[in-house]
């Protein structure tokens, strides 16, 4: 059963990480959208405010219904619940910059990309982190539910003891979920600290 | 359409379940939450203890939670509302305490030149103060139940999870809709209404500009 | 800072394509519906092929019930998984019930084929039929025999069962008309393996069974008789894509050699081991192989 086991936190850590992943490239991006266009920043964060208050069970039997069984269906779950702390975090970061700084860029000639590359997000990274932590922790106890739909990972584990009465099976499902959640939030806690030291002036 | 007419009475008791089980779930919670809350307020010490392992009882996955549930009382309602009440403590307790020690020293100081007792200034000062922050705490926390409450349609705890699982395991996509649609809209309406009741409650003086 | 946006889309292009899984043509999907005898079946399956042929095997077992493993083959997400005659014949071709064995195996087998390409391998020779269980306590207090004794008691008992048995032909609404049940109040409704703590622990009084259930041992219920005949045999077998067996007929061969194996007393010891003793279902499957002299 340790093989059992092995594989699927590696199935569950996949799916988890790809998902956090993909969900940090689109969130940076429509973060950085709704800072440039404000009416346009409104609507997104309302969306994936939306989305995050949809019941998880309700979302997941919903993608199924159009992505199928398996994990593309976890994946995208993940990924759309991921987006609001992203967006979110991206958004005020940006929007909470001194504007001295930003007419300091404009003054030097920086055009808006550049102002952005060069100045706005590094200085945001630290929050920027702090939301993808926070959608990263998450993700690892939502992705449990997975089995429900045929995707992989603990869920299986902790199902299977479900239908077993087996206590101890449920458990050891559910413990890689709670140290890894645990882990990352100090790991990552201290990498933004990091970051944030890094990225005052 | 006509499925809907057909099955309509039955999703009707079904959305009545859900909202019945989540009202008490989080009205449980509220009970245990409050009154832990301000215990901690007076008890700094333990605050980062119980608030550190309340969050981590939260990154335990629902489907865990239900589980054990399970495997120690069985099926049905109440094993399903021990469990949604266990998850909707840390909100209400994480949101009442902060918004006790947020309430600032000069009011309470305000309160007590004027001499009012300690139970008086947790009464007359800093709960009215701290409410905001407590009807956020319910909000979410309703959310949270809503959602979970799903979950509880495996273990025979009725709701709208029930026609979800139906749903996922004759794959009618029909089915699925008719829970998870109802679930969603539920959460969203109390979210909204939470939200609304918040900013009623915060005092025009204390409104942070968002 | 291009670097690291640029490296969090490589990574998010690689995990799309992760995700998304490539299939390679010498995997087969073995599937199972998710309680214990499917899940079993379906890994007996499994290394069935794995030993006996050359291609690897992708298990997606304990996935849903009959229709979403009937819906994943259609999709071809899901090349083989054990299928019942009597399922097929009235919950997913959605006729009428038909007692005789032979006759209902045939008909399913063509109807199958014709209607969505898959093929039903040889039966493995048991019949785990849907059955009514009660506890020994239930049975003493009401003493019934068959499901028609039922109708007199059933306004004191409550009944559960998973989700699938309330939507299908052969389910609940069927089995009451049939037999005229009246239960106490609104069924309970929820997971397969749930429904034998639910009634060990007396929160259900009666329950819709599987014949080989290892828990009907572990619980000593009390199983009554279907006499009117209402669920028709669900003979066991593997079903299987028809483009997968064309492609790879030596899965067909070597699933074929599990014909007639077993027997409902065999099935039913097996299903005690994995679900009441809590053996590892890999082991049974592979003790179970072995000893038949397949692997």
């Amino acid at each position: 059963m340790s093989s059992e086991f092995i594989s699927a936190i590696g199935e569950h850590m996949v799916i988890v990480l790809a998902s956090v992943a993909i969900a940090s490239a689109l969130g940076i991006g429509l973060g950085i959208l709704s800072y440039w266009k404000k009416s346009l920043g409104t609507i997104i964060i309302t969306i994936c405010e939306l989305i995050q208050t949809i019941p998880s069970l309700a979302l997941l039997a919903m993608l199924m219904i159009i992505f199928g069984l398996g994990n593309v269906t976890m994946g995208s779950a993940l990924v759309l619940y991921a987006l609001l702390p992203i967006v979110r975090n991206t958004h005020t970061a940006l929007s909470q910059l001194p504007p001295a700084l930003i007419d300091a860029a404009r003054g030097m000639g920086m055009s808006r990309s550049q102002r952005l590359v060069k100045v706005e997000i590094p200085l945001s990274i630290p929050m920027i982190f702090g939301g993808i932590k926070v959608a990263l922790v998450n993700s690892l106890s939502i992705a449990v539910m997975g089995v429900l739909i045929g995707a992989g990972g603990l869920g299986y584990i902790v199902y299977r003891g479900i239908q077993q009465q087996n206590m101890g099976r449920i458990i050891l499902g559910a413990i890689p979920v709670v140290i890894g959640a645990l882990l990352f939030d100090w790991l990552l806690g201290n990498v933004e600290k990091r970051l944030a030291k890094h990225a005052r002036l | 359409m006509a499925t809907i007419m057909k099955h309509g009475p039955e999703l009707l008791i079904s959305l009545g379940q859900h909202i019945t089980l989540t009202l008490a779930a989080v009205g449980m919670g509220i009970i245990i939450a409050v009154p832990l809350a301000i215990l901690l307020t007076r008890h700094k010490k333990l605050a980062p203890v119980v608030l550190a392992l309340a969050s981590t009882i939260q990154t335990i996955p629902g489907l865990v939670m239900l589980g054990l549930a399970l495997v120690i009382s069985g099926v049905g309602v109440k094993p399903a509302l021990f469990v949604l009440t266990i998850y909707s403590i840390l909100p209400v307790l994480q949101n009442t305490y902060t918004g006790i020690n947020e309430v600032l020293p000069a009011y309470k100081d305000a309160a007590k030149g004027l001499g009012m007792t300690k139970s008086q200034v947790l009464m007359k000062v800093e709960l009215p103060l701290a409410l905001p922050a407590m009807a956020s705490g319910v909000r979410i926390s309703a959310v949270y139940i809503v959602s979970w409450a799903t979950l509880a349609g495996m273990v025979g705890a009725g709701g709208l999870g029930d026609w979800i699982w139906t749903g996922l395991s004759t794959y009618n996509t029909t089915y699925i809709l008719f829970g998870a649609v109802p679930s969603a809209l539920l959460a969203v309406l109390l979210s909204t209404g939470f939200g609304a009741l918040e900013s009623a409650l915060t005092p025009r003086g204390m409104r942070r500009t968002s | 800072m291009l670097k690291a946006k640029h490296g969090i889309l490589v990574i998010a292009l690689m995990a799309i394509l992760a995700l998304a899984g490539c299939s390679k043509s010498d995997t087969i999907t073995v599937g199972s519906k998710d309680y214990g005898e499917n899940i079993l079946l379906g890994e007996i399956f499994a290394q069935m092929i794995e030993a006996n042929t050359d291609l690897k095997v992708n298990r997606k077992l304990n996935m849903g019930g009959t229709f979403v493993n009937f819906n994943a083959m259609r999709n071809k997400q899901v090349d083989v998984y054990p299928e019942y005659t009597g399922t097929a014949l009235t919950a997913t071709l959605e006729m009428d019930v038909i007692n005789d064995p032979t006759e209902s195996y045939n008909i399913v087998k063509d109807e199958y084929l014709r209607q969505f390409d898959i093929v039903w391998l040889e039966p493995l020779g048991f019949n785990n039929t849907y059955t009514l269980a009660v506890t020994p306590e239930i049975a003493e207090k009401y003493p019934m025999e068959t499901f028609s004794d039922l109708a007199e008691f059933a306004p004191n008992l409550i009944f559960g069962a998973e989700h699938e048995f309330f939507d299908r032909q052969d389910g609940y609404d069927g089995l009451i008309e049939a037999y005229d049940l009246h239960f106490k109040g609104e069924p309970l409704k929820m997971v397969v393996a749930l429904k034998y703590q639910a009634i060990g622990q007396g929160d259900m009084d009666i329950t819709d069974a599987f014949s080989t259930d290892g828990q009907l041992r572990q619980f000593n219920l009390k199983v009554l008789e279907d006499d009117k005949g209402f669920f028709p045999p669900y003979h066991a077998a593997p079903i299987i894509r028809k483009a997968t067996l064309d492609a790879h007929p030596e899965v067909g061969e070597v699933l074929n050699r599990l014909a007639g194996r077993l027997s409902d007393e065999r099935m039913g010891e097996l299903n005690y081991q994995a679900d009441v003793e809590g053996r590892p279902t890999e082991e049974v499957a592979a003790e179970f192989l072995k000893a038949e002299g397949l692997i």
